[in-house]
């Protein structure tokens, strides 16, 4: 079976992810691993935005993706994908949330379907990097204030200058006509 | 007496030599009158040429002498309350009424609002970092990296062209005594700041190196950190101030006619260089970075040669490539468009291009 192939049976997931997976250290080993992945996978889903330890965030992530594309690819009546639903979301009215909120919010989405931000650190504290793991399209206010450089000294500056450059050019356009 | 040389001398040569020596006199006295006739047709001969080393002292010390003056008219403290909204987070800051300034206000929150600011907004006024607070007000901060940072913009825009004119009054030898003219109204869109000066010289076209050695001048001033300290002065202590400058002299009782009491005007001093101006500056000269002064239009007035002195710059922390800067320098070449300062002598009621 070549790449291609695999590509179309497995819908790609759109975020970075390791090579390697976390390992976790963990008493119950790597089931006891996948269990806390899953309560946190559960947790996204359900609250649409959680702040976790980056590292378990990160590796949370790129499950979560793989599930919704799942459900947007193959949607609720493919055995194996509601097999995975059933895995991974052990609160399972949340099965319905994925096929019928999630799937349908990010049927025509082109990006990643989640997003990670940093956090600040709480001084005095634990010294671990803090993200916040969110589902896009919330309905919760937005995290990042967007600050447009746009009018910023050197930027308006180097507008003008292209304005005049093009300004220039026409001229130069209605002179050789 | 013995003639003891053997020679005879003549009976009459006691008052021959006498002659001789009132004829020589006679002669000195001639080269002095003809001297004298010279140094009148110059000037006074007991005064001294002006220079611009002594000018900017006399205008510092009066400024030193009238911020002293209002300062001692504070007899007693009192306190005001300052709401302040912004980052790290809100809070009330108790400050002297009258004596704190926002830049004070910012040593109390953080040392980033105190590098960072560059003008404050009390009670959604605009506000220079160094001018006292008047009463209980709320405050925010301003900086160049705001969504919006139009009056940072401007401030520092307004800001270079000062710090230009100071950079032309002190880089000139002594025997040229340069008279600060004027600059329009600061506008980042046309591409360059400017100042308009008489040079007292008919014909100058800068080389690389001449604008370069201007440039460099800049930079010192930014390296030397003042802070635009600000003072509001009675016109007739600015005009004491400015009695040197002929432009200022005109300027200043417009300016304050146009003021709201009426009989003010604000002053600026950066290091020792003394400047009229209605600002808002920004808080230090340290907030200008990459600078350059890129080119020298003459510009003709019915009274004196002036010269449009032009240049471009970014704030501190703005990294722009050379080739982009590149082409922010050649645009800046193009004679600056603002409003150039009046005929001096139009009698005429002029639209005068105040320096705002």
């Amino acid at each position: 079976m070549n790449q291609a192939e695999i590509r179309k049976l497995i819908p790609a997931v759109r975020v970075a992810i390791n090579a390697k997976h976390r390992k976790f250290s963990n008493p119950k080993g790597p089931e006891g691993r996948l269990t806390m992945l899953r309560k946190t996978v559960t947790e996204l889903v359900k609250l649409e935005r959680v702040e976790l330890n980056y590292q378990r965030g990160d590796e949370a992530r790129g499950y979560a993706e793989r599930l919704i594309a799942m459900a947007i690819k193959h949607g609720d009546r493919h055995i194996p994908t509601m097999e995975m639903a059933n895995y991974w979301l052990t609160e399972k009215q949340l099965v319905h949330k994925l096929f019928k909120v999630l799937a349908v919010r990010y049927k025509d989405h082109t990006e990643s379907y989640t997003k990670l931000h940093k956090a600040p650190n709480i001084y005095p504290g634990f010294y671990r990097e803090r993200v916040v793991l969110e589902l896009k399209g919330n309905p919760f206010p937005p995290l990042e204030k967007k600050n447009s450089s746009h009018n910023w000294i050197h930027n308006i500056l180097l507008e003008e200058a292209h304005q005049d450059y093009i300004r220039k050019k026409l001229k130069e356009g209605e002179r050789s006509n | 007496m013995a003639n003891l040389s053997g020679r005879r001398q003549s009976p009459l040569y006691h008052v021959i030599y006498i002659e001789r020596e009132r004829e020589r006199e006679r002669e000195r006295e001639r080269e002095h009158r003809i001297i004298l006739q010279e140094v009148q047709m110059k000037g006074p001969y007991h005064k001294k040429a002006l220079t611009n080393t002594a000018v900017k002292q006399k205008r510092s010390q009066l400024f030193t002498q009238e911020a002293q003056r209002q300062a001692a008219l504070i007899t007693d403290i009192e306190k005001i309350e300052v709401q302040y909204d912004g980052q790290p987070e809100n809070c009330t800051l108790i400050m002297n009424k009258g004596m704190s300034t926002p830049y004070n206000c910012a040593q109390h929150i953080n040392q980033m609002m105190m590098e960072r600011s560059v003008l404050a907004e009390v009670d959604g006024q605009v506000w220079d970092m160094h001018r006292p607070l008047e009463d209980n007000c709320t405050l925010r901060f301003l900086h160049f990296r705001q969504s919006d940072p139009y009056y940072a913009n401007k401030a520092f825009w307004r800001s270079a062209s000062v710090m230009l004119g100071a950079v032309l009054e002190s880089s000139f030898k002594d025997n040229l005594y340069v008279e600060l003219c004027s600059y329009p109204s600061p506008n980042v869109r046309s591409g360059s700041f400017v100042y308009d000066v008489d040079l007292k010289i008919p014909e100058w076209e800068p080389s690389k190196e001449e604008l370069r050695t201007l440039s460099g001048e800049m930079v010192k001033l930014s390296l030397a950190a003042h802070r635009f300290e600000r003072l509001e002065v009675d016109a007739s202590v600015a005009l004491k101030m400015f009695a040197d400058n002929r432009f200022k002299t005109q300027q200043i009782p417009q300016m304050a006619a146009q003021s709201t009491s009426g009989n003010t005007v604000v002053v600026y001093r950066i290091g020792d260089f003394v400047e009229v101006s209605r600002g808002p500056m920004m808080a230090g000269t340290s907030h200008l970075g990459k600078v350059s002064i890129v080119a020298v239009h003459p510009i003709e007035t019915n009274e004196a040669q002036l010269f449009r002195v032009q240049g471009v710059a970014l704030p501190r922390g703005f990294l722009l490539n050379h080739f982009a800067y590149g082409v922010l320098e050649k645009r800046a070449q193009q004679m600056n468009s603002g409003r150039l300062p009046l005929n001096i002598s139009s009698t005429e009621p002029q639209t005068q291009a105040s320096t705002l």
